[in-house]
């Protein structure tokens, strides 16, 4: 029998055939008739370089534009970062411009009541109305000298936010710039600088490596580098070895050589007895480290060593170390500790140290409480095998050229001076909170304490805040706090792309442009042993009437500001921020925001600037423009190891310190304006270390909220590839790719529980399970998965919101979550040393039952 | 065979199951959300997980329409001339003007769901719009009325549906298909005419695809093939053609092993 197509149309197809969407007939039959059997193509288009930040790798891209319209996006083809390709978070860029939910035009609250669940009731209002309600309340503060009470809240930023977060809030005259750093990922740099000074993210030399360990994190799906490590990681699959150590089975573990399924929390158990391996079987470098006088390896389990008959080279304090720390720390211990195989642990120790100085371990960021310790003996083992700063090791990366931004200082009157002199909201530099960012005490942020302080208004209260793409509701922990703080706090202003939970709170909602595609800025970042800069542009004319948060809001306050009678800040961006090839002065907004762009990367494309310079030389603005970024020459090795004689590393010892003089100092001081000592403030910061052991790599047992009697789960905290810094849960592509993470499930959101743990509870897959900690409960899928520690329960972050628009939220005019945030129920606590927030070590206990 | 045979090796050293691949080819394609059973994914993922704790092996693997030589769509295909053929350069084309919607060739091929949700099939090579594609974008709803949009007004701002749609002709598939016909993945041809990589290849930050001509020995492609004994699937289920097995005669293969080989002493 012979069917033709024009046979079997019924009525209702033949019009459903010729059907026009929204105006634009869909192409089939248009060109089939015409067109010749096996003819077509691509229609034109651009491909525009951009930024992408979906994570804090800050990837040059290039997004394919046709007709106006953002369609594809790929790695800048000129990025020596990514080589060309952006992971599976850049595609997601596309939905992230259309997305249906986001905020058009400027916003007001109607309902003075604030709450979870409490509906604001927005309506529109004019940019112009929306930026003189901000400017009233600035000028209110003014008036009455507390400018201080001004808090400004920063989530995805690029270098602009110089403007907004740092100079205009000390233009305005508060000390509160408040960024959300320590909510993600600032313990692991505190692993790094009280060993060798360097406070940042680390680089890798994944060509030349030979054996990688990856500690607590997942470079093939987030954390940083991911496209280039996405490419790099199977040459080592196949040539070298790859150990993931992680009490669940990552990505890159599900590949990997190796898996050590480590109890949560227990890292530096781990770490001490790697170190303890290497030492007793003569396996450190000694190019690096240096030999004992003698040539013979004195060290021996519990056997302490005169420090004098060792000769060190490049690290100070290896035999303090070991007498201090290591020397009882043998293997066996770790293995009961650590729930894991002595044999294992041997094995591998002696595999990355036989790799060194060709080995690195990649680890993640041991966000938990006592985790600077954790840190501190992971990135110790980068010492101990020479791994650092070295070929095929665990670097620092490179730099990309900037200029810097002008000064504001001249403009700031007395008003604004007074101000900024006052604490900080966080509670940085008070006993409990030693925050040694980059080792200066009180100098980091401790962002998950500030709706506690807003609280109790200590040290006072917040009579305005203004955040910018951040949702501290849901990405803090025991985030009812943020709900009740940001409930207090008379006056917010959200400037975001769309209406999140802290948007809820908002009293004014500001429509923000997106970063990758509709606005102009600045990123720099590093990777694969380059550094780059990067721009940010429009590719696409705006469809809705959104502003730059980091430029042009800034800009429409100072208007607003200098018809109120205060034009300092109006003054200062019309007077410094000129055009560098003109000599102009911005006019508006728009003009504003590019020139600061200009500004800012003047270093990078401007022929007549550090000529000598060695990386990528663009032939000016346009130039640049067009090609996006500009790499630097390649990372140079072993800059800081120095001489035997004088070292280089930016520490109080110049070495790499085993004995951190760094960390002792910075204690000390920290001590001493609290009028304490240091084991006063380690017993007010709940660390167990006393005395000699607070100044070296050492384990602490795990802190952990929850009896196991009671919560006999470990609940593991872990993270998405597809989730654009925790934007992404209403895209449609995310949850139809959610099975990509390995454990989860597309279209759901779900508990990983071991069979064998779910067949003791009763708790079949798909089953509704209700999670318990000591500070609440959440129901959700139960997810039977054998690529969990028995033990521990793991649950993905991104999903639960109770608002973020019609896919992310299961009902939003109800406020119904779609999944459950777990940050509900995880505890507030930190790694105080550095500020941050707990979230990692299994340090929520939570108890599983049928919901 | 074919004079020419277009193929795909999937390098599963290579592979992370990313996503980058199953997304992007959304975004090059223009596919819509899953609906009805559909899921729209004309490149996919199955995951498969082995052993018990602490021997587990989990792998990903990326699937999309094997383009078999023995296609069992193209013999399901009632319509004269075939709205579902083997295009002369090997891949299985499927015509949308002629497709008459009767979804016999999805019932026929043994990768593809008629519902996916009730198989709990992990995917389907081929899905089937009932309606208009992207009634996502057609939603004129508002959550904050007047300040926040709609999925048309986005669509309507931007100027198309879906409003991030790639612009592509070709002869016998539309850049978004109509309602009441099916669809699945076509190797891109309106890329590979003009000597570009089907999109999935293109952008894969692993270079785990390689795309080309099987017939031809020197590609890579059939390189490949020689150096590494390849696996084809038999199933939507994860299921690999043994040795003997012929199967559909797949021209998707997948090298090597998701998981790392044990180290050599």
């Amino acid at each position: 029998m012979e069917i033709r197509r024009r046979d079997f149309l019924r009525a209702g197809m033949a019009a459903g055939a010729s059907i026009a969407i929204n105006g634009l007939t869909l192409n089939a039959f248009a060109n089939a008739k015409e067109a010749k059997i096996g003819t077509g193509g691509t229609e034109p288009g651009n491909w525009i370089p951009s930024t992408c930040q979906g994570c804090t790798q800050w990837c040059p891209i290039e997004i394919f534009v046709q007709e106006g319209r953002a369609v594809k996006v790929r790695g800048n083809q000129l990025s020596k970062v990514n080589n060309g390709y952006c992971c599976v978070r850049g595609h997601l860029i596309l939905q992230q411009i259309y997305d249906p939910d986001r905020i058009k035009v400027p916003m007001k609250r109607t309902n003075p009541q604030k709450g979870r669940g409490v509906d604001p009731k927005f309506v529109p209002i004019s940019w112009d109305e929306a930026m003189d309600l901000v400017a009233d309340k600035i000028m209110e503060l003014r008036k009455n000298n507390e400018t201080h009470k001004y808090l400004l809240m920063r989530g995805r930023y690029s270098d602009h936010n110089t403007i907004l977060y740092d100079n205009l809030t000390k233009m305005i005259g508060s000390p509160n710039n408040i960024s959300h750093s320590a909510l993600c990922a600032e313990v692991e740099k505190m692993g790094r600088f009280f060993t060798e000074g360097y406070w940042g993210y680390s680089d890798y030399d994944l060509d030349k490596m030979k054996y990688l360990i990856v500690w607590g994190c997942d470079p093939v799906s987030s954390n940083r580098n991911v496209p280039i490590t996405t490419n790099k990681l199977s040459r080592l699959l196949e040539e070298g070895n790859v150990v993931v150590i992680d009490p669940r089975m990552n990505n890159t573990a599900a590949k990997a050589h190796e898996w050590l399924p480590i109890k949560p929390g227990e890292d530096g158990a781990l770490a001490a007895a790697m170190a303890h391996v290497i030492l007793t079987e003569g396996l450190w470098n000694k190019e690096f480290v240096g030999d004992f006088k003698d040539g013979k390896n004195r060290f021996k389990a519990g056997q302490t060593i005169d420090e004098a008959a060792f000769a060190e080279k490049h690290t100070h304090g290896l035999v303090r170390w070991w007498n201090v720390e290591l020397m009882g720390r043998t293997p066996e211990w770790a293995a009961g500790v650590a729930g894991l195989s002595k044999d294992q642990i041997v094995r591998v120790a002696k595999g990355f140290a036989n790799a060194a100085p060709r080995c690195a371990i990649w680890y993640g960021p041991t966000m938990m409480p006592r985790g600077t310790y954790a840190a501190l003996s992971i990135h110790a083992l980068n010492g101990l095998v020479g791994a650092s700063d070295h070929e095929g090791g665990i670097v620092t990366g490179a730099g990309a050229p900037s200029s810097s931004y002008p000064k504001f200082d001249k403009y700031q009157d007395d008003v604004a001076k007074a101000g900024v002199k006052h604490k900080k909201i966080d509670q940085r530099g008070t006993l409990k909170f030693p925050n040694l960012a980059s080792g200066r005490p009180g100098s980091g942020v401790s962002t998950n304490n500030v709706p506690n302080a807003v609280l109790t208004n200590d040290p006072y209260d917040i009579k305005m805040a203004i955040g910018y793409f951040n949702n501290f509701n849901f990405s803090g922990t025991e985030s009812g706090r943020w709900d009740r703080a940001m409930a207090k706090i008379p006056f917010f202003v959200h400037i975001v792309p769309m209406v999140s939970e802290m948007t809820q709170f908002a009293d004014i909602v500001l429509p923000a442009a997106l970063h990758h595609s509709e606005e102009w800025a600045i990123s720099r970042n590093k990777g694969n042993l380059y550094g780059h800069i990067s721009i940010h542009q429009p590719v696409i004319k705006r469809i809705f009437d959104v502003r730059s948060a980091e430029t042009e809001i800034v800009w429409l306050l100072a208007e607003k500001l200098k018809a109120k009678g205060f034009s300092n800040i109006y003054d200062w961006l019309h007077n410094e921020y000129k055009d560098p090839e003109t000599g102009k002065n911005p006019t508006h907004a728009e003009e504003f925001a590019l020139y600061a762009t200009k500004i800012r990367s003047q270093k990078a494309w401007d022929p007549t600037q550090s000529k000598d310079y060695k990386g990528d030389r663009p032939e000016g603005w346009e130039d640049f423009r067009k090609k996006g970024v500009v790499n630097s020459p390649r990372f140079e090795f072993r800059k800081k190891w120095g001489t035997p004689e004088q070292g280089n590393f930016p520490t109080a010892t110049k070495k790499f310190e085993f004995y951190s003089e760094t960390l002792k100092k910075s204690l000390n001081e920290h001590a001493e304006k609290n009028k304490t000592t240091v084991d006063g403030v380690l017993e007010a910061t709940n660390y167990e270390a006393r005395g000699e052991k607070a100044f070296v790599p050492h384990y602490e047992s795990p802190r952990r909220h929850g009896d196991r009697s009671q919560y006999p789960f470990d609940l593991i905290d872990m993270k998405s590839r597809l989730n654009r810094e925790g934007r992404s849960a209403n895209l449609t592509w995310y949850h139809a790719f959610k099975k990509c993470d390995p454990g989860d499930l597309s279209y759901e959101d779900v508990i990983h529980i071991n069979p064998s743990d779910a067949k003791k509870l009763g708790i079949k897959e798909g089953d509704r399970v209700r999670v318990t900690s000591t500070i609440g409960s959440l129901d959700i899928g139960a997810r039977l998965w054998e690529g969990v520690r028995p033990g521990s329960v793991a649950k993905c972050y991104g999903q639960g919101h109770w608002s973020y628009g019609r896919v992310g939220t299961k009902d939003p005019a109800k406020f119904e979550p779609r999944g459950a945030n777990f940050n509900e129920i995880m505890p507030d606590d930190y790694d105080y040393l550095s500020g941050s927030t707990a979230r990692n070590g299994g340090f929520t206990g939570v108890r599983i039952e049928k919901a | 065979m074919a004079k020419k045979q277009l193929a795909m090796v999937i390098d599963l050293l290579k592979c992370t199951g990313c996503g980058a691949c199953g997304v992007a080819c959304k975004t090059e394609n223009n596919t819509p959300d899953k609906t009805n059973g559909q899921t729209f994914n004309w490149a996919d993922f199955i995951t498969k997980v082995e052993g018990q704790f602490p021997n587990v092996k989990y792998s990903i693997l990326p699937v999309l329409c094997n383009h078999c030589t023995d296609a069992p769509c193209v013999k399901a295909c009632p319509v004269t001339p075939k709205a579902m053929y083997k295009h002369e350069n090997g891949i299985t084309m499927h015509h949308n003007e002629r497709c008459i919607g009767c979804r016999q060739c999805q019932e026929a091929c043994p990768y593809s769901a008629e519902d996916v949700d009730k198989e709990k099939a992990a995917y389907s090579v081929i899905s089937f719009n009932h309606d208009d594609p992207h009634g996502f974008y057609r939603d004129t709803s508002e959550l904050v009325k007047g300040g926040t949009a709609s999925g048309a007004e986005v669509a309507k701002k931007a100027g198309n549906t879906p409003p991030h749609r790639t612009l592509y002709k070709h002869s016998d598939y539309a850049g978004v298909r109509r309602g009441d016909i099916v669809e699945k993945c076509i190797f891109c041809e309106h890329r590979v005419i003009h000597g570009e990589q089907p999109y999935c290849v293109a952008v894969c930050p692993s270079r785990a695809r390689v795309f080309g001509d099987r017939t031809d020995k020197n590609s890579e492609v059939s390189q490949l093939l020689k150096k590494h004994k390849p696996l084809r699937m038999k199933n939507n289920k994860g299921v690999m053609l043994k040795d003997n097995e012929k199967g559909t005669q797949p021209n998707v293969y997948y090298i090597r092993s998701f998981k790392a080989a044990a180290p050599k002493a």
